[in-house]
C-alpha cells in the first residue's frame, strides 16, 4: 500500500531535543521509567522471605540458619516514601568458618535486626534518612544513614552521595573483652547511568573507616588491629536482549582492606523471561582474596608472637570461591510474585588467582535456599 | 515471537495495538492495561461527557475556579508551551469556533462576519487564569478542549504501559496517530504510510519507524467545499477562518504528543511552518496545496 514515492528513514541520531519535546517530557507517563533512574515509587511492596542456610566441611556439618525476613515499602504521598525490614535469624551448629575450633562448643544463637528508611523526593533530588538496629545475645549494632540522590533532568543519570555511621557493642558470652565497642563511618559516592533503553551501568565507590574491637572473642589468641579502613569499588552493568527477552547482568567489585587483604569479585547472571510469567536466572560468581597481614596458616598457633596481631580465622586466609545459583520466579495474578532461589558455594585455597592460596585449610561448602513471596500494591 | 493484535474504539475513532512477544498472555495483559488507560483519558477529558474534567471547567466559565489534578496541570502546561511557540495559533480555547463552522451541514453554509467575530471573541488562552492547582475561564461561553493533544498523549502512554509490561516490539495506532513501541519482531522498522490527502486509501509516502511517533494533520478529515474552495476543520483562532496552505503535514518525533502538536501548529502556521519545524528538531513531510511534497 505504500507507494514509496518518498521514504524518509528515521535515524537514531535525530537532531537536538526541540523545545516542544522538552516540554512534553514533563507529561506523566509518556516515557517509560524503566530505562530511567529512580524517582518516587508510586506502588507499595510487601515481601516475605524464608532463608535456609547450611554449610559444611569435609566430614562434618557445621551450621544451619533459618531466617524469616519481611520487607515493606509504602509510598505515603507523591514525594514521601517509607520502607523498612525485619529479619530473625536462628542459628545452630558450630561457629562458622572457623578452622581448628578448640572449644568445640556448639552455639545456639538468635539475631533480630530491623531497619527503617524514610525518603523525600524534591524535584530532582531525593534525601533518605535511615536507622538500623541488630541485636544478638552477645552483640548489639546500631546505625544511621543519610543518602542524597540527584537525578538528571532526563532521569537517565543518578548521582548518589551517602554517609552511614555504625556503633557496635560486643559482650562475648565467654567474658572475653567485656563491653567492647566498635564505631565506624562509611562514605559512598555513586553513579547510575542509563546508556540506552536496554543498557544501564552503575558504579559505586565506598570508603569505610572504623576503630574499636575487631577481634573474634571466641577464637583463642585472636588479636586484630583496632582500626580498619577499606575501599570498595563496585560496578554493575545490565543489558537487555530484546529478541531473547532476557537480561545479562555483570558485576565486578574490588575491595582493598587495611588488614592487608585484597579481594576481587566477578559475577554474571542471565535473567530469562519465559512463557506463563516464568523467569529463570542462572548466575555464577567468582571471588578471590589474598590473606590479611596477620593471618597465620595452620597449625594453630604457629606464627604467634606475643604482642603482635594474630588470627587463625580462615575467613582472613587466601582463597578463591565460586557461587553457582539459580532463581526461578513466577509472576502470579494481581501483583503477586513468588521465587525460589538456590545457591551453592564452594571455597578452596587452590582457587586463589592473584597469588597462592593459604596452605593447610580445608575446602568449605555452603548452600542457601530462599523462598520469596512479593506483593505489589 | 507471536503477534497479538487488538482493535478498539474510543475518542470517536478506531484504534489498534499490535504487539509481538514470546508470551501472548503477557502481550494481552499489556494491551488490556493500555486500553484501560485510553478509556480513562477519554472519560476524564471528553467534552461530550458531563462529568469530565473538561466539562466541569467549561461549565464554570465566567464563574468560580475549578480545582485540577497534576495530570491536567501537566497537559495545560504543555498546551501553554504550544501556544507560546506557535505565536498564539495553537489555542486550546479555539474549540468554540466549531459553533459557527458546521462541517456536517448540507448544503454547507459559511458563517457571517458577525458570527465569526462573536466566536473569535470567546477565544483567548492568554486570558485564562490557571495555576498548577486550579483553572478559571474568565468569561461565560469560553471553552477549552484537549482534542488537539489528548489522543496523542494517550498514544504515548499506551507505548509506555506496553514497555513497562516488558513489550519490546509493537505499534500503537490511535486513529492515525502512530507510536512505535519498538521495531517489528524481526528487528526491522515498521513501514508507516502517509495517507494521500485527496485519494482515499492511497499512500503518498512512507516513513520507517523503529521507535518514536508519527502524526499527520490534514485538511481532509472534516471539511466542506463551496464554489471549489475547501474549508477544513483546522481553524485559525485569530481570524476564525480555516487554514489553506497545506493539504497535510506529517511529523516524526520521539513522542506522539509532540508529533501531533507540531503537525497541527505547522498547518496553522501555513507558509511559516518549515522554519518552525526546523526549530523543533523534528522530521517532517508536508503536502502543499498543489499536491507537491515538501521536506526539510
Amino acid at each position: 500500500m505504500v507507494s514509496a514515492e518518498a521514504a524518509v528513514a528515521v535515524t537514531k541520531d535525530q537532531s537536538a531535543i526541540g523545545p516542544l519535546l522538552a516540554a512534553a517530557l514533563a507529561l506523566p507517563g509518556v516515557m517509560p521509567s524503566a530505562a530511567h533512574a529512580q524517582s518516587a515509587p508510586d506502588k507499595g511492596i510487601f515481601e516475605a522471605q524464608y532463608l535456609n542456610y547450611r554449610d559444611w566441611q569435609p566430614g562434618r556439618n557445621r551450621m544451619t540458619v533459618w531466617a524469616p525476613a519481611f520487607y515493606a515499602l509504602v509510598p505515603l504521598s507523591d514525594t514521601w516514601v517509607v520502607e523498612g525490614g525485619m529479619v530473625y535469624d536462628s542459628m545452630s551448629g558450630a561457629s562458622p568458618l572457623y578452622f581448628n575450633v578448640l572449644s568445640g562448643a556448639s552455639i545456639g544463637d538468635y539475631r533480630t535486626a530491623g531497619d527503617v528508611k524514610v525518603t523525600k523526593y524534591v524535584g530532582n533530588t531525593a534525601v533518605s534518612l535511615g536507622g538500623f538496629v541488630s541485636s544478638e545475645q552477645d552483640f548489639l549494632s546500631r546505625g544511621g544513614s543519610l543518602n542524597v540522590q540527584f537525578f538528571s533532568e532526563d532521569r537517565n543519570r543518578t548521582w548518589l552521595l551517602g554517609v552511614a555511621g555504625n556503633n557496635d557493642r560486643i559482650n562475648a558470652t565467654n567474658g572475653v573483652a567485656p563491653n567492647s565497642k566498635r564505631n565506624s563511618l562509611e562514605f559512598v559516592v555513586g553513579i547510575t547511568q542509563a546508556l540506552s533503553p536496554n543498557d544501564i551501568v552503575q558504579s559505586n565507590l565506598t570508603y569505610y573507616t572504623g576503630h574499636g574491637y575487631y577481634s573474634d572473642p571466641y577464637k583463642p589468641l585472636d588479636t586484630r588491629p583496632t582500626t580498619r579502613e577499606t575501599w570498595a569499588w563496585l560496578t554493575r552493568y545490565n543489558h537487555y536482549f530484546v529478541d531473547a527477552d532476557a537480561t545479562l547482568k555483570l558485576g565486578y567489585r574490588l575491595l582493598l582492606d587495611s588488614f592487608g587483604s585484597t579481594s576481587n569479585m566477578f559475577e554474571a547472571a542471565w535473567a530469562q523471561a519465559l512463557p506463563w510469567g516464568f523467569t529463570v536466572t542462572p548466575g555464577l560468581r567468582f571471588y578471590t582474596q589474598t590473606s590479611a597481614d596477620f593471618y597465620m596458616n595452620p597449625p594453630f598457633p604457629r606464627g604467634f608472637v606475643e604482642g603482635q596481631d594474630y588470627s587463625a580465622d580462615t575467613r582472613l586466609a587466601s582463597f578463591g570461591a565460586i557461587t553457582a545459583g539459580m532463581i526461578v520466579g513466577k509472576t502470579l495474578w494481581d501483583g503477586w510474585y513468588v521465587s525460589l532461589r538456590a545457591d551453592y558455594y564452594r571455597q578452596d585455597p587452590d582457587w586463589q588467582i592473584f597469588g597462592t592460596g593459604s596452605p593447610g585449610i580445608q575446602t568449605f561448602s555452603a548452600r542457601w535456599l530462599q523462598l520469596n513471596i512479593t506483593k505489589n500494591f | 515471537m507471536k503477534i497479538f493484535r487488538q482493535t478498539f474504539r474510543a475518542m470517536a475513532a478506531e484504534h489498534e495495538i499490535q504487539l509481538a512477544a514470546p508470551d501472548i498472555d503477557r502481550a494481552r495483559r499489556a494491551a488490556d492495561a493500555a486500553i484501560a488507560d485510553v478509556m480513562r483519558i477519554e472519560a476524564k477529558y471528553s467534552r461530550y461527557r458531563d462529568d469530565s474534567v473538561t466539562s466541569r471547567i467549561n461549565g464554570a466559565a465566567g464563574g468560580e475556579e475549578v480545582a485540577i489534578d497534576a495530570e491536567t496541570a501537566a497537559l495545560l502546561r504543555y498546551a501553554d508551551e504550544c501556544y507560546g511557540l506557535s505565536g498564539g495559533l495553537f489555542d486550546i480555547t479555539s474549540g468554540v469556533l466549531r459553533r459557527v463552522w458546521d462541517f456536517r451541514r448540507d448544503p454547507p453554509v459559511l458563517p457571517t462576519p458577525a458570527e465569526l467575530a462573536s466566536a473569535v471573541a470567546l477565544v483567548g488562552w492568554r486570558e485564562v487564569e490557571w495555576t498548577a492547582k486550579a483553572i478559571r475561564l474568565p468569561r461565560a461561553g469560553m471553552q477549552i478542549d484537549f482534542g488537539g493533544i489528548g489522543k496523542e498523549y494517550a498514544a504515548d502512554r499506551v507505548a509506555t504501559i506496553c514497555l513497562e509490561h516488558g513489550m519490546r516490539h509493537g505499534l500503537v495506532n490511535l486513529g492515525g496517530d502512530i507510536r512505535a513501541i519498538g521495531p517489528q519482531a524481526d528487528g526491522t522498522p515498521w513501514r508507516v504510510g502517509i495517507r494521500h490527502p485527496r485519494v482515499q486509501d492511497a499512500a503518498v509516502a512512507g516513513f520507517d519507524l523503529a521507535a518514536g511517533a508519527l502524526a499527520t494533520s490534514g485538511d481532509y478529515e472534516r471539511y466542506f467545499e463551496i464554489a471549489g474552495q475547501r474549508y477544513c476543520h483546522i481553524l485559525n483562532p485569530k481570524t476564525g477562518m480555516p487554514v489553506r496552505y497545506w493539504q497535510s503535514v506529517s511529523v516524526v518525533s520521539p513522542l506522539c504528543v509532540v508529533a501531533g502538536s507540531c503537525a497541527t501548529i505547522a498547518m496553522l502556521l501555513e507558509a511559516d511552518a518549515p522554519a518552525f519545524l526546523e526549530s523543533q528538531g523534528v522530521q517532517w513531510l508536508g503536502i502543499e496545496a498543489d499536491g507537491s511534497l515538501r521536506r526539510p
